[in-house]
């Protein structure tokens, strides 16, 4: 099914705003990351997770379904397919996978976010787990920087799929 | 004719991407089996009030 060039280009975006607004959202969450753990003053600490909180509960896990979903829609309306590409495919596992680890993650946000209105935040405060949403934003970030990169420049490369089905076209229409 | 009809084959860069993407998954699996890993998936009562061990008698010294 292929979407008309008014749909087509309200789907796309649809998509990139959601994307961009993905990486800028991670972008603001490792800085304050970065703030919590970094911090001297106890105040500013609990404040940042307070916020991320806040971020990743309304921004970042919402833009990253829309990115996903988007995506798709995008993908399945146009000629570009799902499976027929190899950098569609990239983009999809890499969109699943960060997804898929942000929602894994949100709990330690969270638990340190919960420490932080009990009482004030001290260095040694769950430091493993504020190392560990530094490195976790991180990653995200370099995922969402590729999938950019390949969203951009749209590397050549077909799946086999995407050749057979090309190839079939061709047959039935000459 | 037939040699433009058949699959050129995986490009180079999906070689390198899924090479690179490979060693950092198992990498992420070793860490997280090991223990050093990124995630730390304790429940909220395994958590020490100041620190970040879980309280066991073997971190007491």
């Amino acid at each position: 099914m292929t979407m008309s060039s008014r749909v087509r280009k309200l789907a796309l975006t649809a998509h990139v705003t959601a994307s961009v607004g993905w990486l800028g959202a991670v972008v603001g969450f490792l800085a304050l990351a970065i703030a919590g753990l970094t911090s001297e003053q106890c105040q500013t600490a609990g404040a940042a997770y307070l916020a991320m909180k806040l971020i990743i509960r309304f921004v970042i896990v919402p833009l990253s379904l829309a990115s996903l979903v988007t995506g798709l829609v995008s993908s399945l309306g146009t000629a570009w397919g799902l499976f027929r590409h190899y950098w569609v495919l990239a983009k999809l596992l890499l969109t699943i996978l960060a997804t898929s680890l942000l929602a894994l993650h949100t709990q330690p946000v969270g638990r340190v976010a919960r420490l932080a209105t009990e009482r004030m935040l001290s260095s040694t405060d769950l430091r493993q787990v504020r190392i560990q949403i530094v490195a976790d934003a991180g990653a995200a970030l370099l995922v969402l920087l590729v999938n950019t990169t390949l969203g951009v420049y749209k590397p050549r490369g077909m799946t086999r799929y995407g050749w057979r089905k090309q190839h079939q076209q061709k047959v039935w229409q000459p | 004719m037939a040699d433009l009809e058949r699959y050129p084959g995986t490009p180079r860069w999906v070689k390198v991407f899924g090479i690179f993407a490979l060693v950092l998954l198992l990498l992420f699996v070793v860490l997280h089996l090991t223990g050093r890993g990124l995630g730390d998936h304790r429940r909220p009562g395994e958590y020490a009030p100041s620190g970040d061990g879980p309280r066991s008698p073997e971190r007491g010294h």
